[in-house]
């Protein structure tokens, strides 16, 4: 992937084989949301507690804005989909579209991250596929911010 | 918080209602975000200046005060204002919870 700020846009080139895994993956996190297995760490992490010290409270929290949470996070990940250059090719995003493919990034991220048991102190196996492709994400992640605060 | 509003009886819940804000007047609550080991420091960084609209140094400040110590306020006020930063924030992958200024 690569990318380049034009004024106001960004112009995010992709490459073929990074449409299809990006594919994949947008299509698994879209059906973990489907399901929403509350026992799933993935989801307890996408949709964590609003409160540390009271479980009625969370539970009240959960009940009023989950369901918007899952709602928008399905409408991104549709919305980054149909912008997906089926072949490969240039996207121009402005910073509103941008910021929506960092957020949908970033719950992949907490998604591979959760699954492979990202932690701060042990460093991931480089022979790993899942860590790959967590550090592709977390570097394509990273030029996005960058580039969208520069 | 004494009591979760869904098992105290609905009178008794708006006096202890009215008994916290006359008790503490200047104390609202909290939004707080916790470390965790996946969101990157730009990112969150980022996510600071759009949800509130920081500028830069302060959402960078704030970042850095929830990589070195843990966590950091970000945002304080009324309790329905802080569940809707929280869940703001949990909308950008954040791991923020509500709580009463301490």
């Amino acid at each position: 992937m690569r990318v380049r700020r034009k004024g106001e846009l960004l112009r995010v080139d992709f490459h073929p084989s990074e449409v299809e895994l990006l594919g994949v993956l947008l299509d698994d996190l879209e059906s973990l949301l489907a399901g929403l297995d509350t026992d799933d760490p993935v989801v307890q992490r996408l949709f964590p507690d609003g409160y540390t010290d009271d479980a009625g409270a969370s539970a009240e929290f959960a009940s009023l804005v989950a369901g918007d949470l899952r709602d928008d996070r399905a409408a991104r990940i549709g919305a980054c989909r149909a912008e997906l250059p089926p072949r490969g090719g240039q996207v121009s995003l402005d910073a509103e579209a941008a910021d929506r493919w960092i957020r949908v990034i970033n719950d992949l991220r907490l998604s591979v991250g959760t699954r492979i048991g990202v932690t701060e102190e042990d460093e991931l196996d480089p022979t790993d596929q899942a860590a790959a492709l967590y550090h592709w994400l977390s570097a394509t992640q990273e030029i996005l911010v960058e580039h969208l605060m520069a | 918080m004494a009591n979760a509003p869904t098992v105290t009886p609905q009178r008794q819940s708006e006096i202890e209602e009215i008994v916290e804000s006359e008790l503490d007047p200047d104390r609202p609550w909290v939004t707080v975000v916790w470390n965790d080991p996946v969101n990157l420091m730009s990112y969150v960084t980022h996510v600071f200046m759009k949800v509130f609209g920081y500028p830069k140094d302060k959402a960078t400040s704030l970042m850095l005060d929830v990589h070195h110590k843990g966590r950091a306020i970000v945002s304080s006020g009324p309790r329905e204002r802080m569940e809707s930063d929280t869940a703001t924030l949990h909308g950008y992958g954040l791991w923020a919870t509500v709580q009463r200024d301490s």
